[in-house]
Parts: C-alpha cells; structure tokens; sequence
C-alpha cells in the first residue's frame, strides 16, 4: 500500500511537471513567433529579467520610521508592497473577525447591521480607491486602506458564519457542563467551533489582498504592482513578467506557510 | 403480571425527580400535554414511546435546556430553571466536542470555576478506565467509532459526578453487539455511581434490559400512556421467559392507541 501511494505521488509529481514543460514550450514557440518581440517576452528573457531584479539593488524609505533600506531591487520592491499589504491585512483582519464574531453572536446587533452589511459588502475593494485617494493620497496609508476593506469583508464573513453556525447540540452539551455565561460559551464552544472558517476566511483574504494590492499599486503606490506598470511603459515587458512571477512566488510562500500552520493547529478536523 | 399504571410503593418514598403536570407547545402543536410521574432517588427510569412522542422534550425539560409553558419539573424539591451541573446529559449524537481530545472532553466539565476539583487530571484518567477508552485518551473524536464517541459522552457527563444522569437514546446509532455492550457497562456504572438515570428510547427490549420502571409514551400529543415496573433480577436474559412477557406488556401498552404501531417499536420481537 505504501509502495502504491508513493507511485501514485511519483506519478502525479510527474504529470504536474510535463504540464509545466509543456506550458514553457508553447509559450516560448509563441513568444518566437510574434513580432514585435516585445509583445510577448519569452520564458527566457522573463527569467533573465527575473534574475536582473535581484543583480541591482534600490534605496526604499521605510514608512513611520522614515529611513533609508537598500535592498536588492525586486527584494525592495516587493518590501514596499508589505508595506501596506501586511497592515491593512492584519487590521482589516481583525476588524472583520470581530465584528463578524459580536454580530454572529448577539442576534440584536445582527438584526441591526445586517441590512447594512448586505448593502455595504458588494462594493468592490478598489472602488474605495477614490476615498484612498482624496482622504490618504495614494501611498502606503491610501493603499493599506484598499487591502484593509478587502481584508475586512472575506474575514468578517469568516467570523460571522462560523460563529452563528454553532451546532445546538455543542452548546447545550456546554450548559448542562457548567457554562453559564455567554462569554464563556463564546470562548469556549463557539471561537474553537468557527476556527476551522475563521481560518479559511483569513487564508481566502492573503490571496485576495494580493490582487487587490496590485490593483491598487497601478494607481501609483510604490510597490511590484507600480513596478508591473512601470516596467511596461517602457515597453520592458519582461521586467513586469519578472514581477509577476515575483508576486506569484510571494504569495506560494505565504499560501504553504498558512496551510502548514492551518493543518497543526485543525489536527482535529 | 398486573404491575402496569400503578407503581409498586418502593418507588415512591425517595423521590429524586418529579414532572408535574408539564404541557410544552411548538406553535399550535403539543409536544407534551400534562405530563406527571416522578422518578426515584437511585432509580433507572427508562422512557419509552414513538419517534414524536415528546419524549426528547420531556428529557430536555428535565435537564433544563427546554422551557415548559404550564407544570414544572422538580428536583429535591426545587424547580428547574436552567441546567445545572447535578444533571449530566448524553446526548444521541454524542455531542462530543470536536476540537477537543478523549481528555479534553471529559475534562470540559471539571474545567469550569463553578466544579472544584483538586486534582482532574487523576479524576479524567479514573473515568478514561471506568469507560474503557485507555489507550485513547489524546485520539480526537473524529477517530472513534461510534461505540466509543458514546463512552466518551458518558464519561463526560459522569466527570461532575452529577446526581442523576439523562440518557436521549445514547445507543441508537451503535452496532446491536456494542450495544449490548455498552448496557452491561451502564449498568455497572450506574450500580458503582448510585446515580438516577432517566433512559430515553424507542427500543423495547433496551428499556427492558436496563429499567427499574418504564414510562410508556403515546403521540399526537404527548401524554403519558402508562407505567410498567420491571421486575426482574440483574442481568437479564433477554430469552428468558420473564423478559419476553415484559416486552410484550410494554408492545401491547404501547400498542393500544395506535391501530399501526411505527416500524422500529416491532423490531425487535
């Protein structure tokens, strides 16, 4: 049985692989094939491109603290993009999470926000981009702003079907074992009974704030997004293919990292 | 044979838990229609009646988890109001909590500030073997079977050291052998521990196999059909003579309202 499972890996591993040699092939016979070359840069180019980024290095300032980083250029480029991603991530996350909690938990506040939620939500992260811009201008603050809207609805709505979903029975079981008071319950079923969602919803955020973050960065916030931009207006397009693969291995690491994390801390599911 | 509707007097001097005319409404719908008896200190009060009979109601507003509109039930004396750590529940679908090991179930209840407890950890590991789980104690529950998620359940309840113990038909999901099983272990348990059980099930030969007197229910609404005392010397031998007159007094009783009796009330005869 295990000679078979380790086959079947092998063999899956594989078939991933000739899937991605035959993805580089089409794309670099394609990349020959069109003219002007530039149109579409070859898979060689773009990981020669890749390689330049991290061959010169650029001075970044760092926001609040106001000094000077010199990192290598894709290295600091990609600093930038944290940022604002990483705190309008972790504040957007909270928020979310806690008012998802209190709203899926007390049915009053729910009655009274749920209407407004469901007007509030459909609005895409980046159409707040006007207020980034005329309350923060568009730089870190305005950029952490956008992240920070759409950090908040994925993990509000985390929170807030995790915790209204608690199973009766858990915590009826709860009450005839001594629980009394609501915030006991809430601590004590409901938190870990949401943590397989909340946790869903945080991961499900990661991925989503890296579009957004890159959205925003084409309005101009430093960052790989502005450096996407920039790269092609100067027609150097397998500089923006570098930073998009930039953004893609950025966001493998995290991704991986979180389901590592996700799967010790859910043993029990 | 006559030993229905009236009970004998050995039940009657120390009586633990007492339904006085309790009534319980969903909507227009009765559930349960002035329902009286009372269960001895000691006592294991088996419940039988069709699926719909009110019988999980009735159980429920025993533990607290369920308002009665009209009667109360009273527990040395007192009325229920809400559940309380003297009455332990096992629950049909175990109602184990998830995220938690063997362990950390059967510890949730001597967790809570309202238990004193000097030393759990002792107190967990003596119900681990009381239930027969060691060697299990760190599995979480999604790893148990079904015999042993409901020993996990009894153990929890059993950890408060409640006085009386509500059972909502705990083996009805587990194979006939660990059933039997699982009888033979609950009522040793239950002649260590000197708890009152209240055994709620639509099995006939169950309630005849563990009770001192069973509760006979009738649907549409819940009123209480009759009573039969079961006098028969532990354990007993479900092809004896005996048993099987028990079981068809308990069928016949059960049978007399209803011109079709419900499928699973004969399977066992």
């Amino acid at each position: 049985m295990v000679a078979n499972t380790l086959e079947v890996d092998l063999q899956r591993c594989l078939r991933g692989l000739g899937g991605l040699f035959v993805f580089l092939l089409v794309w670099w016979l394609g990349a020959m094939a069109t003219q002007p070359s530039y149109l579409v840069p070859g898979p060689l180019d773009s990981g020669r491109a890749f390689v330049d980024l991290f061959a010169t290095s650029t001075a970044i300032i760092v926001p609040v603290l106001g000094n000077r980083l010199v990192l290598p250029t894709g290295f600091a480029h990609l600093v930038q993009t944290l940022f604002h991603y990483v705190p309008g991530l972790l504040l957007g996350a909270s928020c979310g999470i806690g008012l998802g909690i209190t709203m899926g938990w007390n049915g009053a506040l729910d009655d009274w926000l749920r209407p407004l939620v469901r007007m509030l939500r459909p609005i895409p992260p980046l159409a707040w981009i006007v207020f980034a811009l005329v309350w923060f201008g568009i730089h870190h603050t305005g950029a952490a702003f956008i992240v920070f809207v759409g950090a908040f609805w994925i993990n509000f709505y985390g929170a807030y079907s995790g915790v209204e979903g608690v199973p009766g029975k858990l915590t009826d079981a709860a009450s005839t074992l001594g629980v009394e008071r609501e915030l006991s319950m809430l601590k004590l079923v409901a938190l870990p009974n949401a943590a397989p969602q909340l946790l869903t919803g945080f991961r499900t955020s990661m991925g989503r704030c890296w579009m957004i973050v890159v959205g925003a960065e084409l309005f101009g916030a430093p960052g790989v997004g502005y450096e996407i931009i920039n790269a092609s207006n100067n027609l150097a397009m397998a500089t923006s293919v570098a930073y998009m693969f930039l953004i893609s291995l950025a966001f493998l690491c995290m991704d991986v990292g979180f389901r590592f994390f996700e799967r010790r801390v859910l043993a029990w599911r | 044979m006559a030993l229905n509707s009236s009970s004998p007097s050995n039940w009657e001097g120390n009586e633990k838990i007492s339904a006085r005319n309790i009534s319980r409404f969903y909507g227009s719908t009765r559930a349960l229609a002035d329902v009286s008896f009372s269960v001895a200190d000691g006592e294991f009060f088996c419940v039988v009646g069709p699926s719909g009979c009110g019988k999980t109601t009735l159980l429920r507003a025993i533990a607290g988890l369920e308002d009665v509109d009209s009667g109360s039930v009273v527990i040395d004396g007192v009325p229920v109001t809400s559940p309380d750590l003297n009455r332990g529940m096992v629950f049909q679908e175990y109602a184990l909590f998830p995220w938690r090991t063997v362990r950390g179930n059967i510890r949730f209840g001597l967790d809570r500030p309202s238990c004193e407890c000097p030393d759990c950890e002792t107190r967990v590991q003596e119900l681990v073997d009381l239930v027969g789980l060691d060697g299990s104690e760190d599995a979480y529950p999604k790893e148990l079977s079904g015999g042993m998620k409901q020993r996990v359940g009894i153990a929890r309840a059993l950890a408060v050291d409640p006085e009386i113990l509500l059972m909502d038909e705990p083996f009805a999901s587990v194979d006939a052998r660990t059933r039997d099983r699982l009888h033979a272990e609950l009522l040793d348990i239950w002649t260590q521990t000197e708890q009152t059980i209240v055994f709620v099930t639509h099995d006939i030969n169950e309630a005849v196999t563990l009770a001192d007197r069973v509760l006979i229910m009738d649907d549409d609404p819940g009123t209480v059909q009759s009573m039969v005392t079961v006098d028969i010397d532990r354990p007993r031998q479900r092809t004896a003579q005996a048993f099987v007159e028990y079981v068809i007094q308990v069928r016949d009783e059960l049978g007399t309202s209803h011109s079709v009796t419900e499928e699973p009330l004969m399977k066992d005869i």
